[in-house]
């Protein structure tokens, strides 16, 4: 896995993270000595190991696992900084390839022969749709990182960091209706259930409950033809067009648009995908200033201790070239409230997964400047302490920060603000 | 000619029932929209199906490794591009790698199972396939990627839609290579040659025909065929090595759409499978299933072939 | 062949009392998932050693059993094994309905032919998705999904294996009383030439029929052993390349073989899995995977299967008897 993080930069991104890094370094300058983990001590962690595990996904179409890459590095930086009460973190990793049998295979051999005692910084798009009854009858919490279907968010015993495209989707819509005056506004997502008609649905629920029109446009990922998906939205009457694709397919969409010339006629916005840092080259000129784009964690470079102390930790522990994107912030953030969670608890039950389980469980008003609103868990046959982001707005080959932190409002979320109520949150 | 001409007829028909019944209440416009967006779409699985049959014809190969053979060309060209050589030499360079990459399976893999059966042959590529995808993907990061080519700056208004200059080259290319091949075919020694392997191996060989020198310039044509499809498929379609790569199997369909033989009736089968598929995002229960129609088709066309043909012999493909 | 046969039936007595209790918890779902793909192969395999016919549909429709396994499991209150029967049978009713055109195709375009089919179904299920205890006949919820009811002998997942290895037994039990009955000396004259077949009193089209329908079967046995397995299905797992990669894998394991359809499961889940635990990283190991295939096909005629019989054969001194 190493290996294949290291490859990545073999080709153009190599020189691109190579500037990127000596930038950061200047900025930060605070250099490699200030990271601060877990119990802080110095001292490495010498005693049995605690084991934690996490499945990400990557394979051809796609690379998720710079959240467990970053969990890695924050582990790493804490056994050396005196583990758990000091016993180690292993942290054991396993790729689904994208393939639901591999995900349940894995998830079978870090819950069943390893034992672990959590997961955390899971990131995949099939993963925890399979093993969501798993997790369920191992008692075991998993705190994912890089979630993308309903069933992470809508499932007892898993809890992620990040948005997924629901979320995002609505949060898109809303900074359009309240501040570009979006009447009627088309989502274009993926023709898989649990995918896109579950974002886009929630966002057109979301307009139905201001007065406004929504539709969603179902896109086959098999298909060549994104054309046909663009005269349905300009069919469907809207003035907005919210793109709520996986980056490859939200390019090769936005390319059609811009051959027929639409960038000025119709407001463009995107969930979260399109956040990322190659995405300003790849869409070219034509779009600087016209696409929205909704950021599920803090931008990059908004600052702040945990920022500063993620990008630490990333130069110490993880491979040069490893992402520095949100799924990374995620993936560092589910790691850190992990062991913070753990290291308030009876160092006597560590091993006890249903005590772990019942430690995750109680964490709540967790707050960090990674993330907009407070992290918690709490009992509940959903979690999804992730709703409120940023607006982004492409510009000048990167991004701007149009709108910071603000919540998003759909009937989608009223269990969840119940929760919220319930925990003394809100 | 006459087969030619009685399918165009009716694939017109069969579309502008399809466009009535669909369109039904909406204005002409919007069909025109969508019709003229459904022959870009075609126009790639017909150059698809074209590339394959060519290399079917003389070799016996229908190759599935084709559309990873492209794949790789644009991901050269993409990756020669953003090290700033310039475009021309780089398409060129992609050009080159899927002749080098078509020449060599030709020449030193699919030569080595010529005693294998058709299909058993057709499958095996599959493997050069998965080997193609699985190093592109490790070589290159999964970031999201553009490849663009000046013409897809300029574009004329047909119907209402505005049609990049691209997509007018892809089938101004299409056509010009359907007519082109078929002359080559026609009237060449090495046409002549390559009709006589595809009706049949043995007394060609007997006669004197070349068989290696014949089959090593299909390979080499169908190469560069692979790599100018994968091009238009980078820019027009998206630049990811796995959708690139499985586009192939659509493609089989407009060449079965041809009987893996008539280059015309790959190019109106294609054609008719884009158009179809993009009228159905008029229907409302079919919309999301319609990547469906290039296979319906397919399978309607195989159907109406067999009619009438009550038994099989041991040897007959 | 008679040898063969017997030693068959005691490996998998040995398998079915040993691999559950030896493998560990992430081995017994590949061993699992392995069992459900072996009847697939199995199919495949069958048709194409027998009457020459090609299927690239296969893995599409275990997909259908999966999906009709499922759909039953959330409506009804159906015992599992109804279930999977009624998996098996409608798969095997869509499997004669594809050999409807396949009595007047051949070779490559048949194969063809049941490549559209899978490209058509790997369309359906990506846009609709598996049942997963949701409302409506499509049953798709986006949440946690219902449980799938296990075999009263299988709740267990060790105990699960031993059942997929059962039924993946009996499998190829029934493809093997079909070869020694009249059926097997049908679809031999029917493979030498269908005049003869015809004029010898053989009817063709119920042969013809009955053999897609069996390998049909099969598929959707497997699919439902999969769905049961894994409690609910994805997609990707039905790709039509993924139809069209088992189909190779049936080549390289050797069709003509019970063991052939073994190897070629072994390959497709085995394998892959094996890799991915060394730290093979994914991409390296489908050029691997690639590369192998290539070669088996160019030096392997008769497959693993055969290669295998020819190493027991030079080891008992005598060429054994490998005929069709």
């Amino acid at each position: 896995m190493t290996m294949r993080v290291l490859r990545k930069g073999s080709l153009k991104t190599a020189a691109m993270f190579g500037a990127g890094m000596i930038a950061l370094a200047a900025s930060g300058g605070a250099g490699m000595a200030a990271v601060s983990c877990g119990a802080n001590t110095g001292q490495a962690a010498t005693g049995a190991p605690v084991k934690v595990g996490g499945i990400f996904g990557n394979a051809a179409p796609g690379d998720f696992s710079a959240s467990t890459t970053a969990a890695r590095a924050y582990f790493d930086c804490v056994n050396a900084n005196g583990g758990l009460n000091g016993r180690p973190i292993q942290y054991l990793t396993e790729n689904d390839q994208w393939n639901p049998e591999l995900a349940a295979q894995a998830a079978s051999k870090l819950l069943k022969d390893e034992k672990v005692v959590a997961m955390v910084g899971n990131g995949s798009f099939v993963e925890m749709a399979v093993n969501a009854p798993t997790y369920k009858a191992e008692g075991v919490m998993t705190m994912a990182s890089a979630c993308a279907v309903s069933e992470c968010f809508e499932s007892p015993n898993i809890v992620s960091t990040n948005q997924g495209p629901l979320p995002s989707t609505v949060g898109a819509a809303q900074y359009m209706v309240e501040e570009k005056g979006s009447k009627n506004v088309s989502c274009i997502g993926l023709a898989i259930p649990d995918v896109g008609p579950w974002s886009c649905g929630a966002m057109e629920g979301y307009m139905a409950s201001k007065g406004l029109a929504g539709s969603s446009v179902l896109l086959n990922p098999a298909s060549p033809d994104v054309n046909s998906a663009l005269l349905e939205a300009v069919g469907s009457g809207a003035d907005t067009i919210l793109v709520n694709l996986p980056a490859g397919l939200a390019i090769a969409f936005l390319k059609a648009a811009e051959e027929q010339g639409m960038g000025d006629s119709y407001q463009w916005a995107s969930s979260t995908p399109l956040y990322d840092r190659t995405v300003p080259e790849a869409l070219g000129a034509y779009w600087d200033g016209k696409m929205y784009v909704n950021a599920e964690m803090t931008p990059w470079d908004k600052g702040g201790p945990d920022a500063v102390n993620w990008l630490a930790v990333m130069d110490a522990y993880a491979p040069k070239e490893a992402a520095r994107d949100s799924f990374s912030q995620s993936g560092y953030l589910s790691a850190k409230i992990f062991v913070d969670a753990m290291l308030a608890l009876d160092p006597a039950t560590l091993d006890d997964r249903a005590a772990v389980t019942a430690a995750i469980t109680a964490i709540k008003g967790v707050t960090s400047d990674l993330m907009c609103g407070p992290y918690y868990v709490g009992e509940a046959d959903r979690h999804m302490p992730n709703h409120a982001g940023t607006m982004v707005v492409v510009k000048g080959g990167g991004f701007e920060t149009v709108r910071d932190c603000y919540e998003y409002d759909s009937p989608y979320f009223a269990p969840i603000f119940e929760q919220e109520k319930a925990l003394g949150l809100r | 000619m006459r087969e030619t001409l009685r399918a165009l007829g009716i694939c017109i028909l069969g579309v502008t029932v399809l466009g009535l019944w669909l369109g039904a209440g909406k204005p002409a416009s919007v069909l025109g929209l969508f019709i003229v967006s459904g022959l870009a779409v075609g126009s790639l699985y017909a150059l698809g199906g074209v590339g394959l049959v060519v290399l079917y014809r003389a070799t016996g190969v229908l190759n599935l490794a084709a559309g990873a053979t492209g794949m790789v060309a644009v991901f050269a060209a993409w990756q020669l591009q953003d090290r700033g050589v310039l475009a021309p030499l780089a398409w060129g360079a992609g050009l080159a790698v899927a002749l080098v990459l078509a020449l060599g399976y030709g020449r030193f893999i699919a030569a080595r199972m010529a005693w294998r059966e058709p299909v058993v042959k057709a499958v095996a590529s599959l493997g050069f396939a998965l080997m193609l995808l699985g190093l592109v993907s490790f070589l290159f990061s999964d970031d999201p990627r553009k490849f663009e080519l000046p013409t897809d700056k300029a574009a004329v208004m047909i119907l209402g839609l505005r049609v990049t200059v691209t997509r007018l080259l892809l089938i101004g290319a299409t056509v010009g290579l359907v007519i082109g091949i078929g002359l080559l075919l026609e009237r060449s020694r090495i046409g002549l040659q390559m009709r006589a392997l595809a009706n049949n191996r043995r007394i060609s060989s007997l006669i004197g025909v070349p068989i290696l020198r014949v089959e090593t310039m299909a390979w080499g044509l169908s190469g560069l065929l692979s790599g100018f499809t994968g091009l238009m498929f980078g820019d027009l379609v998206r630049l990811e090595p796995a959708v690139i790569t499985f586009l192939v199997i659509p493609c089989i369909a407009a060449a079965i759409c041809g009987r893996l033989a008539s280059l015309p009736l790959v190019l109106i089968g294609g054609m008719t499978m884009g158009v179809v598929e993009s009228l159905l995002t008029l229907s409302q229960p079919l919309k999301d299933l319609r990547p469906m129609a290039p296979y319906v088709i397919a399978a309607l066309v195989l159907l109406a072939m067999n009619r009438g043909r009550a038994l099989t012999f041991a040897g007959e493909e | 062949m008679r040898m063969s046969g017997v030693i068959g039936v005691i490996l998998l007595a040995v398998a079915v009392v040993l691999l559950p209790v030896l493998a560990g918890g992430q081995w017994v779902r590949i061993f699992t998932s392995t069992a459900c793909f072996a009847l697939a192969a199995m199919g495949a395999a069958f048709i194409y050693a027998r009457l020459g016919m090609v299927s690239l549909a296969q893995v599409a429709l275990m997909g259908v059993g999966g999906w009709v396994f499922l759909r039953l499991n959330h409506a009804t209150a159906l015992p599992f094994e109804a279930n999977l029967l009624a998996a098996g049978l409608v798969t095997s009713v869509l499997g004669m309905l594809l050999a409807l055109p396949a009595l007047r195709m051949r070779g490559l375009y048949l194969a063809l032919m049941t490549l559209m089919v899978a490209g058509a179904l790997e369309i359906v299920f990506t846009a609709r998705q598996f049942p997963n205890g949701g409302t409506g006949f499509w049953g798709v919820a986006t949440s946690f999904s219902a449980t799938v009811r296990r075999p009263l002998l299988g709740q267990s997942d060790p105990a699960y294996l031993r059942y997929s290895l059962l039924v993946m037994g009996a499998g190829f039990l029934l493809i093997e009383a079909h070869r020694r009955a009249a059926p097997g000396r049908a679809w031999a004259l029917i493979r030498r030439s269908e005049a003869a077949a015809i004029a010898s009193g053989v009817n063709v089209t119920l042969y013809k029929t009955w053999a897609f329908g069996l390998s049909g079967l099969l598929a959707g046995l497997g699919g439902g052993l999969l769905a049961g397995s894994l409690g609910l299905l994805d997609a990707a797992t039905f790709r039509a390349s993924e139809s069209v990669l088992l189909f190779a894998l049936v080549v390289v394991g050797g069709a003509r073989f019970w063991f052939g359809a073994v190897a070629t499961a072994v390959l497709y889940r085995v394998a892959p899995a094996l890799l991915n635990n060394w730290g093979v990283d994914a991409d390296l190991a489908l050029i691997l995977f690639g590369a192998a295939l290539l070669h088996a096909v160019i030096t392997a005629p008769d497959g693993i299967a055969g290669q295998i019989l020819g190493f027991v054969g030079a080891l008992r001194g005598r060429m054994p008897g490998v005929r069709p």
